[in-house]
């Protein structure tokens, strides 16, 4: 009769104890359930200074090209924060400014935002959005060296 | 030849060291000196003597070497064995270094800064309201293909 292998016998509980660590530890991470929302912030510049187009701008690169005048577009930060609905989130943008988003409450896969950007104590805007998880909006407008910022923010 | 280069010849002889071209000067000797040729056939005789003694020796410590042989393939067999054995320190070694790797794995997961490109699933965005206390607010709509815009027009700057 075949003797069974010792090594496999002392593996067996190590591969458990394994897997019970790891579920263990999979459950005390935040999971994004339905009451919070993934904001992504992007800070994109965008210029005449050269013809340049950021590829950290993945699909969005092209819709830019084709609705703003501008013949270069550079990423210079991005961000995500996991919210709760109610919790505020401070992002810092290029220039000093800032944006706040809170989650609001919301139906279904819609996610509703309160978007509020500053520069220093002067509310350049305040919005509320309404959009489906995996949804974008493009915020642009606020002046930075030789061009414009354009902040792509999106909801999951 | 005199008897003393003789004797070192026989010698030489019965060792099967001496050349084939020194053999008849030997024997030459050897048929003119009955002393010496005695000498050569007693050494001669010793040879076979000497060696069917070292083969009865051989027979007789055959059971014995055979028994030491088993010995020493049993302990390099061992010492084998003990070398694929891993210890309990290697043997379990490899579990925090598992543990460590899941830890950071997961820490650095959901992490704050995220550098995949955007990959939006869909455009459709209300907007629910919309105000500026120091530019003026443009809300563009280029069709449901192109992402709204919230354009800021500061000082009539942009």
């Amino acid at each position: 009769m075949p003797r069974p292998d010792p090594r496999g016998r002392a593996g067996a509980p190590a591969i458990s104890f394994l897997v019970l660590l790891l579920l263990t530890l999979l459950a005390a991470v935040p999971s994004e359930a339905a009451d919070t929302v993934s904001v992504d912030v992007g800070a994109v510049y965008a210029s005449n200074e050269g013809t340049s187009i950021d590829p950290a701008l993945g699909t969005i690169r092209g819709k830019l090209h084709s609705m703003f005048n501008y013949t270069s577009y550079r990423m210079l930060d991005r961000k995500r924060r996991t919210l709760s609905v109610g919790e505020a989130g401070e992002f810092e943008l290029p220039g000093r400014r800032t944006m706040r988003a809170t989650p609001l409450p919301a139906q279904g896969d819609k996610v509703r935002l309160s978007i509020q950007i500053s520069d220093g104590p002067r509310k350049l805007l305040t919005t509320t959005l309404g959009l489906r998880r995996g949804g974008m909006v493009l915020v642009g407008g606020p002046s930075h060296q030789a061009g414009v910022l354009i902040l792509i923010i999106s909801a999951e | 030849m005199d008897c003393g280069a003789a004797m070192g010849k026989i010698e030489a002889k019965a060792d099967g060291l001496l050349p084939r071209e020194a053999e008849a000067e030997l024997a030459g000797h050897l048929a003119g000196c009955p002393a010496c040729a005695a000498e050569d056939a007693a050494i001669s005789a010793t040879g076979p003597v000497l060696r069917a003694l070292t083969g009865i020796r051989a027979m007789e410590k055959a059971p014995a070497l055979d028994a030491m042989w088993t010995r020493v393939r049993a302990g390099i067999e061992e010492s084998r064995a003990a070398r694929r054995r891993p210890s309990w320190i290697a043997r379990w070694a490899w579990i925090p270094a598992a543990v460590a790797l899941a830890v950071l794995a997961l820490l650095f997961y959901p992490a704050g800064t995220d550098r995949s490109p955007f990959h939006p699933s869909t455009f459709d965005v209300a907007v629910e309201d919309v105000e500026s206390e120091v530019a003026t607010v443009a809300l563009v709509d280029k069709g449901e293909d192109l992402p709204r815009v919230i354009w800021i027009i500061e000082d009539a700057k942009t």
